[in-house]
């Protein structure tokens, strides 16, 4: 079941600088929703107020009708929120599988005497859990590499796996930061295809912060452009760029005449 | 495949053998070995928890000491009032594991040395408590019991009965550890360990899971504190010595963080060096066990359960000539149905990949 998102007013102000200035939108349930803006428009700021990495100053975030904004970041997983990073963090030593398995943790039942005890009841969740990871591998052209250390796999690949370990937490949100930095041109057409197959399988609402311009036109269907903390505007890939707004934001306002100097 | 089988098999008959040892090895030594192996099984279950908290958790504990005397005197309280032993024993697991508890609810907020220092207290808190406390303890000249002698109808002398029974101890500790660190409990540990910011995201809450690894050291450090009395008869404030806490942490690294085989290595090593190195030049024992120390370190730097995969790398580097790191995996010889992934160049210039 793929959830909404609404934010009221979030603010977020870091001693006295003031990173994110009453941002307020919604994402229907089942879209696929950009998050754009030049560097430091707060782009990142919002994503970890939404996955409750940062608490923020003010406002109101909404999962489903659920207030969240005061929900410690570790209980977003059982909302059914799930995120990757700029930087994919995996356990560079430990396998591809044991890195997805991760994923698991937030609906994988049972406490530490039981995981220790190893019965069979809680032998056969882990197993399922390995096969659906493994499944979701498979998905993503990664099975060949699941009991492989990550440490010798490229880039690219540790993106793959981390969408892998998001999708295993059985998310109904989704949030990817910027997935398609550093990825070759080939990997970001193949990204957008599997993200659009997520979408339909598991029914899912996806947040994409991306600077990758041809990747939010392909993929979303509503963007917010950031800009100083503030949202710029709302509308679709294609009204954004054709927005001045928008482009003065990304390369400057056109130098005339009239300006004083 | 046939590699995987050919080393499957080769760690079952290891395994096997390994344990035929184990029961064996008393039958045919003397007591003086006996009691250094009964010495082993007791301080790998303390390091086992030293291993959790610091190898698989990442926290820096160096208290271990105080629960291994903790326990320790209270399974002389037990003994010495005549209480049943298996309920001495689960005291000396649930005490140091409550105590453990408490301190970790206010320490895990810290990190680094703010952690350390709070750890450090313990030990250095606990022996004048101990000396204090003569009723219970008493004081500083210790306490000593005399329980656990062989039964008759086992054959055994006392000294192999009690490694015995310390065995079975070590033995059930390990296996309930091993499947621990290897299911969900296990992954959020490293997960704490690598990154926090991972683990909110994942549904691990840091705190919780830092608290339950201090509890679950500070248990195996009582539990090994029952075992001890179990072996040693006697236990005083020098028990609880933080230069013991410190030796386990060594040990631990020497042996191999993060690995079950890696705390049996290095709970060898923590009993068996300073031995060797006293019947080497009994006046230089320290400066002995330093050498080792670093030798190992230098050799190993992930410890003594690294060797298969060093001398695995050294060869392979052999084979290959001198391109030392190894090479990104590509798919094997075509037996994956997936197309064969590509792997993109990443220009060196990108920082963002190079901020990680």
């Amino acid at each position: 079941m793929a959830a909404e998102l609404t934010l009221r007013d979030v603010t977020l102000r870091f001693g006295g600088i003031s990173v994110l200035d009453r941002v307020s939108f919604s994402v229907a349930a089942g879209h696929i929703f950009g998050l754009v803006g030049p560097n430091g428009a707060g782009k990142t700021s919002l994503f970890n107020c939404i996955s409750g990495h940062y608490r923020p100053s003010a406002g109101s975030i909404l999962v489903d009708e659920v207030e969240t904004v005061n929900a410690p970041a570790w209980r977003m997983a059982k909302l059914g929120l799930a995120r990757t990073f700029q930087h994919p963090a995996l356990r560079l030593d430990a396998t591809v599988l044991e890195n997805v398995l991760l994923g698991a943790h937030s609906w994988l039942p049972g406490g530490p005497l039981s995981w220790s005890l190893r019965l069979p009841p809680t032998g056969k969740v882990e197993r399922s859990a390995r096969a659906e990871a493994v499944g979701l591998l498979e998905r993503t052209g990664l099975a060949w590499a699941a009991d492989v250390p990550a440490d010798e796999l490229s880039h690219g690949l540790h993106k793959g796996i981390e969408l892998c370990r998001a999708l295993l937490s059985h998310p109904r949100l989704l949030l990817l930061d910027e997935p398609a930095a550093g990825l070759s041109h080939g990997e970001v057409e193949r990204f957008i295809e599997t993200i659009r197959g997520v979408r339909e399988d598991f029914d899912l609402t996806v947040v994409i912060v991306e600077h990758h311009m041809g990747l939010i036109s392909a993929l979303t269907d509503r963007v917010v452009v950031l800009d100083h903390g503030a949202k710029l505007m709302e509308g679709t890939a294609a009204e954004a760029q054709a927005d001045p707004r928008v482009i003065e934001a990304y390369l400057g306002k056109e130098v005339t005449d009239d300006e004083p100097a | 495949m046939e590699k995987l089988l050919a080393r499957r098999s080769v760690r079952l008959v290891a395994l096997a053998v390994f344990a035929v040892v184990l029961v064996v090895a008393p039958l045919v030594s003397s007591p003086f070995i006996n009691y250094q192996l009964a010495l082993i099984a007791v301080f790998a279950v303390a390091l086992l928890g030293v291993n959790i908290v610091m190898g698989y958790t990442g926290q820096v504990s160096l208290g271990q000491s105080a629960f291994l005397g903790l326990g320790a005197y209270i399974a002389a309280y037990g003994v010495k009032n005549g209480w049943p032993l298996l309920l001495v024993l689960v005291l000396c697991a649930v005490l140091p594991a409550a105590v453990g508890m408490l301190v970790a609810l206010a320490a895990a907020r810290l990190r680094g040395l703010a952690l350390a220092m709070i750890t450090i207290a313990l030990p250095i808190i606990g022996i004048p408590l101990a000396r204090r406390f003569s009723d219970f303890t008493g004081g500083s000249g210790g306490a000593t019991v005399s329980f656990m002698k062989a039964p008759d109808w086992s054959g055994l002398a006392n000294d192999q009965w009690r490694y015995y029974v310390v065995l079975v101890i070590a033995v059930v500790a390990f296996l309930l550890a091993r499947n621990l660190v290897r299911g969900r409990v296990g992954r959020a540990f490293a997960i704490v360990k690598e990154n926090e910011a991972v683990a909110l995201a994942m549904g691990v809450s840091p705190y919780r899971y830092k608290v339950l690894a201090f509890t679950i050291a500070s248990l195996l450090g009582g539990v090994a504190g029952f075992s001890y009395l179990v072996v040693v008869q006697f236990t005083s404030p020098e028990t609880l010595s933080f230069f013991t806490s410190i030796n386990l942490v060594a040990a631990m690294v020497i042996g191999g963080s993060a690995s079950i085989a890696g705390t049996i290595l290095g709970a060898i090593y923590f009993v068996v060096v300073p031995v060797l190195a006293g019947a080497v030049n009994s006046a230089r024992t320290a400066l002995i066990s330093g050498a080792i120390l670093l030798a190992v370190l230098f050799l190993l730097p992930r410890g003594l359960a690294s060797l298969p995969r060093r001398v695995r790398q050294l060869s392979a580097r052999k084979s290959h000539g001198r391109t030392g790191a190894t090479a990104p995996h590509n798919s094997p010889d075509g037996a994956s149905s997936a197309a064969p992934p590509e792997i993109p160049e990443i220009p060196a210039a990108n920082e963002e990949r190079q901020a990680r």
